[in-house]
């Protein structure tokens, strides 16, 4: 069962992670947190990037983990497929995560 | 014992009962795995003569073929029927056959809820199908979304035969998904690790958890709509602090994953049958693998896509547009796998190869258009056209019914025992390609032209005509290559034209039994040294006749399997099934009752029902396990291992950890439903919070307290040879307190009907009354089967099973509890 975590672990957090920011966006964007800006960028923001930052940070952590001897899988077919999962937690976070850089955040 | 007298002996053992009465009894998986896929085929016929009737009204302008109230429900009934009536249990019906050959097991975990499953579909079903046939059918689309389903704008029965016939059918897809999972983990031939594991069962385990976290947000939904209707809840009326866009939230969170559900067997189906048609192995198994777990769980991050156009934020549109890009990656990785293992092989053009090429072109169009309506401009464009229909179906036909219809010819000769001898298949391939793309392509045209989804009929100057007529015909052309199939399926089943033992030189398990299979499957349970066990050893199907491999000795006269360590794959525990028993259908009889009784509002009936439930599952539990410790039993090959009743964690234990990851999901989707409306809905805060009450909070920590720590104490105490009773009569005292608590909270609480503030609490606080509740019989259960002599030291499964229900119901405790009071504590 230990195996079938580690291949499941890096894209479950992804949509943990995914899903939390998207709550934190309508969270933010209901209760306008107004035209503070402590680095002419607006709370909000800062807010969501951090968001993103941290959760690029958790998967490369976990990325990590799964290439590290202790709680890597043993060689073998568990080993690689949790890490090819462990590239797709990471891409996928960078990649859908990315419009916190990007896109107007509350626009319509 | 010789082969024959061994065949003899398992088939006296495994076999259902004889004549009609088999049918109604049996619990064994080839059957029900049948029973299954004729029940899906004759909806799938059904769903497709609606899909008829709506090219006959669409073919010309200002039709009256049919008026728009027949027209809403052949629509409605058409999308349905094909998603919840055909696909799912087709997919269900294939996997609950198939799995278990492909194993190398005899059975797969629970046969009863196989068979119980079986029958909630069958009723579920004919529920909806009695509906159309008085014409009082669902009416408000496929996705059912409120105002327009809410009982100020659909009054009728109609909405409410789709809410509690799906929810009813549902349980036949959360019963099969925990079966699957706990079978492809626990139930595989001795050897078979992870990665020997064929990969139609890795497809199948990642669609199992799929089904366990896809669909009980539908259900939540299906359940918070009927309680508006019923009972004016108001959940989706914004007036009263409720939202309909909560019901588009919940519905997208299983509707897209859904769309991978289908996909993903027929995907997994492709994988299997593909390199034996190029006789050759997969190409890249380990990155197929890996990009169908990415797959499955990209695909929940995508739902919002279907509500490009209700005002959500940019920002929002740019995560799910690009969530909805980026699983064309994973996609794709499976398609270059399979032209790659093409490139590898000699690919013959047989017939399954023909359905694949066709899946193939299909698929990838239907992936591609599936990328333009990912980008929120062009979405905006064409939503709910006929441009959306369009790509709905090449996803869906190409990427389910055309693998499903190679897996049929495939396997073929695997179920009847005999070869194809008319030959008719390629004259059907050739119509139902050509129809299906001559359907289908026009109708991505006349979208792009401006037609909307679901219209009942349009003018000649819209200048639609032409092409609505061509799609019409070759929606008519399909028809007749799908009736050819048919045809030649009835065929194969009459004409005796035998067979070879293994027709496609396949290297898997499932083609080394007799065929047509068994009952028992495998006369001695084979170990496994590669993913293709038939390629390393030719003779394997005679050392498994012959009784070489596990439990090749029937003498004890029981239904006998093996469960294995998930990760080394050896022999754990022996599993001593259940005989054939009315006891599935009785239980789902029962259980439409209780559908049944809502659905007539006659709610009287309901408590009788549900006790009905109670007692039929209390027979259901009471019949399993010993009075006495057997002791580890010999299974051949000099290993005994100990039966499922005498090990930490049985069978129910490993169901109820899966059954519980659903329940969880159904509970989490609450409370999200609680955060949304919260948020985002108008008209909140409520006019008033329910009144804190300390000493009901108290007693809700000391009755979880009481629960966890009394289990507790009753698994220790009987691990160490005492007896469990102190233990237990401890837990059932907290669990009926947390009833009390939960009842008190009820009785508590504002008028339901007031605000959606109040309605969520009501449902909240039932929720947990429902939990401690079934706790509590649990428990109370376990005194009794102490009583009776069902428990020692050594036989303690039980026990770990109602510890992590217990354990459950504690959690849901300490999250309803502050979340009914915090808020009026805070203000």
């Amino acid at each position: 069962m230990k195996d079938l975590l580690r291949i499941l672990v890096s894209p479950v957090v992804w949509l943990a992670s995914f899903s939390a920011i998207y709550a934190l966006h309508g969270l933010i964007c209901q209760l306008d947190p107004g035209a503070s800006e402590p680095f002419g960028v607006s709370l909000s923001r800062i807010t969501l990037i951090a968001a993103f930052v941290l959760a690029v940070l958790v998967q490369a952590g976990l990325l990590a983990l799964l290439y590290s001897l202790r709680f890597g899988a043993a060689p073998g077919f568990a080993r690689s497929v949790s890490r090819m999962s462990g590239w797709v937690g990471l891409v996928a976070t960078l990649w859908t995560l990315f419009p916190t850089l990007a896109v107007s955040s509350c626009g319509w | 014992m010789n082969a024959l007298a061994r065949h003899r002996r398992l088939t006296a053992i495994w076999s259902s009962e004889p004549g009609w009465k088999g049918w109604l009894s049996t619990v064994n998986h080839s059957d029900v795995g049948r029973m299954f896929i004729v029940t899906a085929s004759f909806h799938f016929l059904v769903g497709g003569i609606l899909a008829m009737l709506i090219r006959a009204q669409l073919a010309t302008p200002n039709s009256a073929f049919a008026g728009p109230e027949i027209y809403s429900q052949l629509f409605t009934m058409h999308g349905t029927i094909m998603m919840f009536l055909f696909a799912i249990p087709m997919i269900e019906g294939l996997a609950i056959y198939l799995l278990p050959k492909m194993l190398g097991t005899r059975d797969l975990a629970y046969p009863r809820l196989t068979a119980y499953g079986y029958w909630c579909y069958f009723f579920g079903g004919a529920m909806l199908l009695i509906s159309l046939v008085f014409g009082i059918a669902p009416d408000g689309g496929w996705f059912m979304y409120p105002p327009l389903t809410g009982r100020i704008h659909s009054p009728g029965i109609n909405t409410d035969f789709w809410l509690i016939g799906i929810t009813f059918v549902e349980i036949s897809a959360i019963c099969a998904a925990v079966e699957f999972t706990v079978s492809i983990l626990k139930y595989r031939a001795p050897g078979m690790t992870l990665g020997k594991m064929p990969v139609f069962a890795w497809y199948m385990l990642v669609v199992s958890l799929m089904i366990l976290t896809g669909f009980p947000p539908l259900i939540l939904g299906s359940i918070l709509l009927e309680l508006e209707r019923a009972f004016a809840l108001p959940f989706f009326q914004v007036e009263l602090g409720g939202d309909s866009l909560l019901w588009q939230h919940l519905f997208w969170l299983f509707g897209h994953p859904e769309v991978y559900i289908i996909f993903l067997p027929a995907a997994g189906m492709v994988s299997t049958i593909l390199p034996v048609m190029a006789s050759t192995t997969l190409l890249g198994y380990r990155w197929v693998v890996a990009a169908a777990v990415a797959l499955a769980i990209l695909s929940f991050g995508l739902w919002v896509h279907h509500m490009f156009t209700t005002g959500i934020p940019h920002m929002g549109l740019a995560f799910f547009s690009a969530a909805s890009t980026l699983v064309a990656v994973p996609t794709a990785v499976q398609v270059f796998a399979w032209i790659g293992t093409m490139w590898k092989g000699t690919p013959q053009l047989r017939l399954p190869m023909l359905h694949i090429l066709g899946f193939f072109i299909t698929f990838v169009i239907g992936g591609l258009t599936g990328v333009m309506v990912a980008v929120v401009p062009f979405d905006w464009q064409v939503h709910d056209t006929a441009f959306v229909t369009a790509h709905l179906h090449y996803v869906l036909f190409g990427g389910f019914v055309f693998p499903v219809l190679a897996g049929i010819y495939y396997w073929l000769p695997l179920v009847t025992g005999n070869r194809r001898f008319f030959r008719l298949g390629k004259v059907a391939f050739a119509l139902i390609f050509a129809g299906f793309h001559v359907t289908f392509l026009a109708m991505h045209w006349v979208g792009l032209m401006g037609q909307r989804r679901r219209i009942s009929t349009y003018a000649p100057e819209d200048g639609w005509t032409a092409i609505n007529l061509i799609s019409s015909v070759g929606g008519f052309v399909l028809a007749f290559g799908l009736a050819v199939v048919l045809i030649e399926v009835v065929l194969s089943f009459v004409v005796r034209h035998r067979a070879p033992r293994n027709p496609w030189g396949s290297g898997m398990l499932e083609w080394a039994i007799p065929r047509p299979s068994a009952a028992y499957n495998f006369a001695s349970l084979p170990r496994v040294n590669s993913r293709d066990p038939l390629w390393d050893d030719q003779n394997l199907p005679v050392r498994i006749a012959r009784g070489e491999g596990y439990l090749g000795d029937p003498a004890s006269g029981r239904r006998e399997t093996l469960m294995i360590d998930s990760a080394t794959a050896e022999p754990e525990q022996l599993v001593i099934y259940p005989a054939n028993t009315r006891l599935p259908i009785v239980l789902a009889a029962v259980t439409g009752l209780f559908f049944l009784s809502l659905l007539l509002k006659i709610y009287l009936i309901t408590p009788l029902a549900i006790a009905g439930v109670v007692a039929l599952g209390w027979r259901w539990v009471w019949r399993l396990g010993s009075k006495q410790d057997l002791g580890d039993q010999p299974i051949g090959h000099g290993v005994a291992v100990p039966t499922i009743a005498e090990v930490s964690r049985p069978p129910g234990w490993w169901g109820s950890v899966f059954l519980l990851v659903a329940n969880a999901t159904l509970f989490g989707s609450l409370l999200f439903g609680y955060a949304f409306l919260w948020t985002i809905a108008p008209g909140w805060p409520p006019p008033a919070f329910i009144a804190p009450s300390l000493p009901t909070m108290l007693a809700a920590a000391v009755g979880a307290a009481l629960a966890v720590a009394g289990v507790a104490i009753a698994v220790r105490t009987n691990r160490n040879g005492g007896t469990p009773v102190s233990g237990l009569l401890a837990a059932v005292a907290g669990a009926l307190g947390l009833v009390a608590v939960f009842a008190m909270m009820l009785w508590s609480a504002p008028p339901a009907a007031g605000h959606a503030y109040n309605a969520t609490v009501m449902v909240l606080g039932s929720y947990g009354l429902v939990h401690a509740a079934l706790a509590s019989l649990m428990l109370i259960f376990l005194l009794a089967r102490h009583r009776a002599g069902y428990m020692s030291q050594r036989r303690r499964g039980e026990l770990a099973i109602v510890k992590v229900w217990t354990m459950y119901l504690a959690g849901v405790t300490g999250l309803v509890v502050p979340a009914v009071y915090l808020p009026g504590l805070v203000t």
